[in-house]
């Protein structure tokens, strides 16, 4: 391991930073806007992709600034863990941009600016987190991003948007000052908070008790954002954002930092050999189990497609918290490759997820899964993509999850606790248990003869109550559901006009007429409050579900936009690539100098 | 305790007028009895010092004519204390006059019902 | 060059009397007194910073009577840089108030002796001397606050001056029982009889210092004696309120800590823990009351001025813990906070003339009406609320490892979670600015506005939409958001900056802590 003095580090932050000031100075011109934003993308990615090849010959590269505060240094460092989480959010983040364009355009929604602004504003700060040389450089950044995220998932400016908002700033805030204690703590334990391989010094030696405590409150405050239970709620009410804010950021770039967090903490802070001593590595994998099958069964009774797939990501991303926390007894370190190869694995699958409930909500403004049944006709490729993706969450060989989950497996195994594997294998089926019936119902079955949802339906403990069918029956948009988000997008629609809901589904396109369209609107969108129920214009049909007749059948492509599906397929692709060759793709090569780093 | 009352009888006044001064302050609904308080008050500081400044056996630094003596400073200190003090109350009675004009009330009780409505 | 000290506190009386004269000839030329005479404080302020911030001590004694008989002035790191804060916001607040008012050539004069105060607390290092300074500094703070046009200035002001006063002679009973004891006046003087001649555990001790440190708690309005701060502050006009918040609390913050470390010094925590738990505690109760009465208001300025009740918990927790990095700590927070606070204040000002938002409901949809000034504000808050590399952050920090180190832990608990009782008063400004659209009010009245426009003036909400008009003559310059912004830039910069600050702070701060 060499540390290479170089400015790269710095410039992949700038190149996020730099075009905010660009794309808020180019507000009127939706089109230079938007190609700041690629442009920036593709700039981010193109400088952390440059550093990869020297990181993976075992150069490091760090920009110093010098002292930060007395004995912390404000540097960035790219080593393998920070490249890995730099080069997964910068590529994802060249896909969610066009994915963005096509979708902020496809629902006409207000304040583009501000989003496009936040939204690199927050790649900045994941990039940053993820080249942060030492904890308080990393938490610095990790705040940031908090900051950065907030007007994402505010973004509807409506009550329930509102409220989601002051909860993740509660829970993630909540989670920082944890994270800051955990830091002054090591601190005075050891004088140091730098990141090394296989852990800081002095922690092993620390008194046993404070070092625990140091370890609890450092994980239990990046697990806010990882979203480990009990501190997971935010994640699911954040599903208000816009769905590609909830892809890349809540599936990709803020729940990652978390994890990105405890892996530091694991890896780099107090290293493995000292989780293990401590005893604390296995009451991090015991949470994480806990978390990976209880978020599954929640799971299963959520009809709002993106809550599903909210609580989906919280068991998945348990699973790399399993890694983290199994390896540290595992000399193999394969549950360590495990864990840490599923950050990709997942971020790509769950990507492609997301992009295909925004691409089912931008054309058809349907939300709930028990609208769902045959909309396979409507969308062919995207919900060809579901189903590739959600096999791959379940961990079917040839997908990206299988590679993942097999280390995650063997390493389990191998730790001697094989109790965690039966975990992991009971989680597999519950995953086919939520998804299946999502890609099963669309495209085997049509909105006449859909099969009736017990679990979705029924009420907790099982009696149907007979008025609740019936009005099912009667009313399809009956407000009678259990659980998900439906009912309380009902009850607000009372009060108030869903911000995504106002405007006419219909899709524009993305020429310069929709482009000129769109500046006219934003101008007058700030204008528009939530508090405008009365405006007749506003109100039309937005109930989701099929139309009258059915799901009109369309071919492959015609279905939406290409800014929409080009996303769908590379996303969908990558995932399937690093499940047929995962040594060609680059991830897991970085993984296992990751895992050679630590383990030695 | 009689006796030690008797012999320090300054010291009784001094935590007199000290009470007295804080329960005008706090108790009266007057202003300007409110800033009489404060007078009061920091008339007890001033006596607190005076008594002080009383040293046994003190001796003049040049020529005596055998006391008793005081040192001076404290009584230095105080007539400073005691501009500042005059000064303050210059300034809270041109205020109280500035209040009685907008609102044509010295009660605090009044003047807080007649605010509410602001 | 030694006669600094003196001139920091001379300057601005003269200035004061000179800007009142002129502004009898003249009632613009007053400002322009004024101006000059501050421009001069920083610079000499800026020249004695640059010589003692590095360890040299300066020491002055006034009309050549040597210490302990004479007072004395005495600057070394700590008290220049306090100085100079005084002198750059008396500056940048004036800059303001050329355009925000009031103009008269008496609020010039006050304004001036206001500095002159609170250079003198900074830069004494006599006791006595501290408590004239303080009663100059009340008095001058009484009569601004009194400035206002409203009956409720004149209110606010009394309360003020009532409450004040009472500090102020609590302060002056203990320094007379500090003086019986000791027969000292001057500062290091009276320290070095203090545990070796007078034992710290002497009952007039202790009642020297709860007396002294409650006198300046007043004045820096620590829960639960702040009763005075929020009506002042709201009630006077915007420039002074920017400048009394930045200002006074934090000189008489400076002032206790200066008790503590220079006078009764670490020694007296040693010989009495209890003092040391009692006001670590009060400390960390101002946090949490000050944060909880922060969130309950609905007026912007006085949910600033509770805010500022429990940061000051902060940075005297930080003093009264008493270690090196914690008084850097202290000291760091404590300018951090005058620029965080001040720059609030003159945003709350701002907004309030453009549109007359003075309610956090008002400021509903701020962001896409005034996008620069609420920009700057967003931003204040998060520095405040503590989101790094802000200098909120930086002082939050050494202040939280000082109290791990020292093993506060119930305090430390208290600081590191103020970030989020900070964070709860000031999300509900953000959320209003960003997140909600204007009120459908201002739209109904924009409408009004063009049928009958006498009426829409009358109402409140008139002003918001009368702003908004196009071609109404704008009361917010160019010149006062960009100030607003650019003490919002130097909000996150001094973050950056607080590590080379702290250490020319190190050499000063050991000798004041040695035993």
């Amino acid at each position: 391991m060499t540390d290479v003095d170089s400015l790269r580090p710095l410039a992949a932050v700038l190149a996020a930073a730099l075009p905010i000031v660009a794309i808020l100075a180019s507000h009127r011109r939706p089109n230079v806007r938007e190609g700041w934003s690629v442009a920036s993308a593709l700039a981010t990615f193109g400088v952390v992709a440059s550093m990869v090849p020297g990181v993976l010959a075992g150069d490091t590269y760090v920009t110093d600034f010098g002292e930060f505060v007395f004995g912390v240094d404000l540097a960035l460092r790219a080593d393998a863990l920070g490249t890995l989480f730099a080069l997964l959010a910068s590529f994802l983040w060249i896909i969610t941009t066009f994915y963005s364009i096509g979708y902020m355009r496809g629902l006409d929604e207000h304040a583009q600016t501000r989003y496009f602004a936040s939204f690199a504003a927050s790649v900045a700060a994941a990039v940053g987190v993820a080249f942060a040389s030492n904890l308080l450089v990393l938490f610095v950044f990790y705040e940031l991003l908090t900051v950065a995220t907030y007007p994402l998932v505010t973004h509807d400016e409506d009550a329930e948007a509102r409220a989601a908002g002051r909860k993740y700033l509660a829970y993630t805030f909540g989670g920082g000052v944890a994270v800051l204690a955990g830091i002054v703590l090591a601190y005075t334990l050891t004088g140091d908070v730098s990141f090394a391989a296989g852990g800081i010094g002095g922690l092993g030696s620390a008194d046993p008790t404070l070092a625990r405590a140091a370890f609890a409150l450092l994980a239990g405050g990046f697990g806010v954002k990882a979203a480990l239970m009990p501190m997971h709620s935010w994640l699911p009410d954040a599903m208000v954002a816009p769905t590609p804010v909830s892809g890349l950021l809540h599936a990709v770039a803020v729940v990652k930092s978390g994890i990105f967090g405890v892996a530091r903490v694991v890896l780099d802070v107090f290293g493995p050999e000292t989780v293990a001593d401590l005893g604390v590595g296995v009451a991090l994998a015991a949470v994480a189990a806990f978390t990976l099958l209880t978020a599954s069964v929640i799971a299963l009774r959520q009809d709002n497609l993106k809550r599903r797939l909210a609580y989906s990501t919280v068991s998945q991303l348990s699973y790399i918290v399993l890694g983290l926390g199994v390896g540290a007894y595992d000399a193999t370190g394969l549950a360590m490759t495990g864990g840490l190869l599923h950050i990709p694995a997942h971020a790509f699958m769950k990507l492609t997820l997301f992009f295909c409930a925004g691409a089912i909500h931008v054309e058809t403004h349907t939300d709930d899964i028990s609208d769902m049944a045959g909309i396979g006709r409507r969308m062919p490729l995207t919900m060809a993509a579901f189903g590739v993706a959600s096999l791959g969450m379940a961990g079917i060989p040839l997908l990206a999850g299988f590679v993942s989950k097999w280390y995650l497996l063997l390493g389990s195994v191998a730790a001697g606790y094989a109790v965690f594997a039966v975990a992991l294998l009971l989680s597999g089926v519950l995953n086919i248990a939520y998804f299946w019936p999502v890609v099963y119902q669309a495209f085997f079955q049509t909105a006449a003869d859909a099969d009736t949802k017990p679990l979705i339906e029924n009420p907790f403990g099982g009696k149907a109550t007979p008025s609740a069918v019936a009005a099912r029956e009667d009313d399809p948009a009956n407000p009678l559901r259990p659980d998900g988000g439906d009912r309380d997008e009902r009850v607000t629609d009372d009060e108030e006009t869903y911000a995504v809901d106002r405007y006419p589904s219909d899709h524009r396109g993305t020429d310069g007429e929709a482009a000129d369209g769109n500046a006219a609107r934003e101008g007058d969108d700030e204008h528009h409050g939530y508090d405008e129920h009365e405006d007749p214009d506003h109100h039309h049909d937005h109930g989701g579900g099929p139309p009258a007749g059915g799901w009109e059948r369309r071919g492959f492509g015609d279905e939406s936009t290409w800014f929409m599906l080009g996303p769908i397929s590379t996303a969908a692709l990558a995932a399937i690539a690093l499940g047929v060759v995962p040594h060609s793709a680059v991830f897991l090569r970085i993984v296992d100098a990751i895992v050679t780093g630590v383990m030695g | 305790m009689i006796d030690l009352l008797l012999t320090r009888y300054n010291y009784v006044a001094v935590v007199l007028l000290l009470g007295v001064g804080t329960y005008m302050l706090i108790e009266n609904a007057n202003l300007v009895k409110k800033v009489i308080g404060m007078n009061v008050f920091q008339t007890g500081i001033f006596l607190f010092f005076i008594t002080a400044a009383y040293a046994e056996g003190a001796g003049p630094p040049l020529v005596g004519h055998g006391g008793p003596y005081v040192s001076p400073l404290p009584h230095v200190l105080i007539l400073t204390a005691i501009v500042v003090g005059v000064s303050l109350t210059a300034v809270a009675l041109a205020l109280v006059v500035r209040i009685y004009a907008e609102y044509g009330t010295l009660d605090e009780d009044v003047l807080r019902e007649v605010r509410a409505d602001e | 060059m030694s006669d600094v000290p003196a001139l920091l506190v001379a300057l601005p009386i003269l200035a004061s009397v000179l800007a009142l004269l002129v502004g009898q000839w003249r009632p613009r030329a007053a400002w322009a007194v004024a101006f000059l005479g501050t421009a001069v404080q920083v610079g000499a302020a800026g020249l004695l910073a640059a010589r003692v911030l590095g360890g040299e001590t300066v020491r002055y004694a006034v009309g050549d009577f040597a210490a302990p008989y004479g007072i004395e002035l005495v600057v070394d790191g700590l008290s220049a840089s306090v100085a100079l804060l005084v002198a750059v916001v008396a500056f940048g607040v004036l800059l303001y108030s050329r355009v925000a008012g009031p103009r008269e050539p008496a609020f010039h004069a006050q304004y001036l002796l206001l500095v002159a105060g609170l250079s003198g607390m900074s830069v004494t290092g006599d006791v006595f001397n501290l408590y004239v300074f303080l009663e100059i500094t009340g008095l001058a703070a009484y009569a601004l606050v009194a400035s206002g046009e409203s009956g409720r200035a004149a209110v606010g002001a009394l309360k003020y001056l009532l409450i004040g006063t009472v500090g102020a002679s609590l302060y002056l009973l203990g320094v007379g029982y500090a003086f019986i004891v000791t027969g000292t006046l001057n500062m290091a003087d009276m320290a070095g009889t203090l545990g070796s001649e007078i034992a710290y555990t002497h009952p007039a001790v202790l009642t020297a210092f709860a007396l002294v440190v409650t006198g300046l708690a007043v004045k820096s309005a620590v829960f639960p004696l702040h009763t005075w701060q929020p009506e002042a502050y709201a009630s006077a006009p915007d420039g002074v309120s920017a400048f009394i918040s930045a200002l006074v609390s934090t000189v008489s913050a400076y002032a206790i800590a200066r008790v503590i470390v220079s006078v009764f010094t670490v020694e007296f925590f040693r010989a009495n823990p209890v003092a040391q738990d009692l006001v670590v505690g009060i400390a960390g109760l101002s946090v949490v009351a000050g944060s909880v009465l922060a969130v309950t208001q609905t007026e912007v300025k006085r949910m600033l001025a509770y805010s500022s009740v429990s940061q000051f918990g902060l940075v005297v927790a930080a003093f009264a813990i008493a270690t090196e990095r914690a008084v850097t700590g202290g000291t760091v927070h404590l300018i951090g906070h005058a620029v965080m606070k001040g720059g609030l204040f003159l945003a709350a000002g701002a907004v309030a003339a453009a549109t007359g938002a003075r309610y956090v409901s008002e400021y509903r949809g701020l962001a896409s009406r005034r996008p620069f000034l609420a920009g700057a504000v967003a931003v204040l808050a998060l520095a405040m609320v503590g989101v790094p590399p802000a200098v909120g952050f930086v002082g939050k920090w050494y202040i939280a490892l000082a109290a791990v180190e020292a093993g506060w832990w119930f305090i430390a608990a208290v600081i590191l979670s103020s970030t989020l009782l900070t964070l709860a008063y000031f999300a509900r400004l953000v959320e209003r600015m960003y997140f909600a659209s204007a009120p459908t009010a201002a739209a109904g009245t924009a409408d009004a506005v063009g049928a009958t426009p006498d009426a829409a003036v009358a109402d409140g909400s008139g002003e918001t939409a009368e702003a908004e008009r196009p071609g109404t003559p704008d009361r917010v310059t160019p010149g006062v958001v960009a100030l607003v912004v650019a003490v919002a830039v130097l909000s996150v910069a001094l973050g950056f900056a607080a590590t080379d600050f702290a250490q020319l702070l190190r050499p000063t701060l050991p000798e004041l802590l040695a035993p």
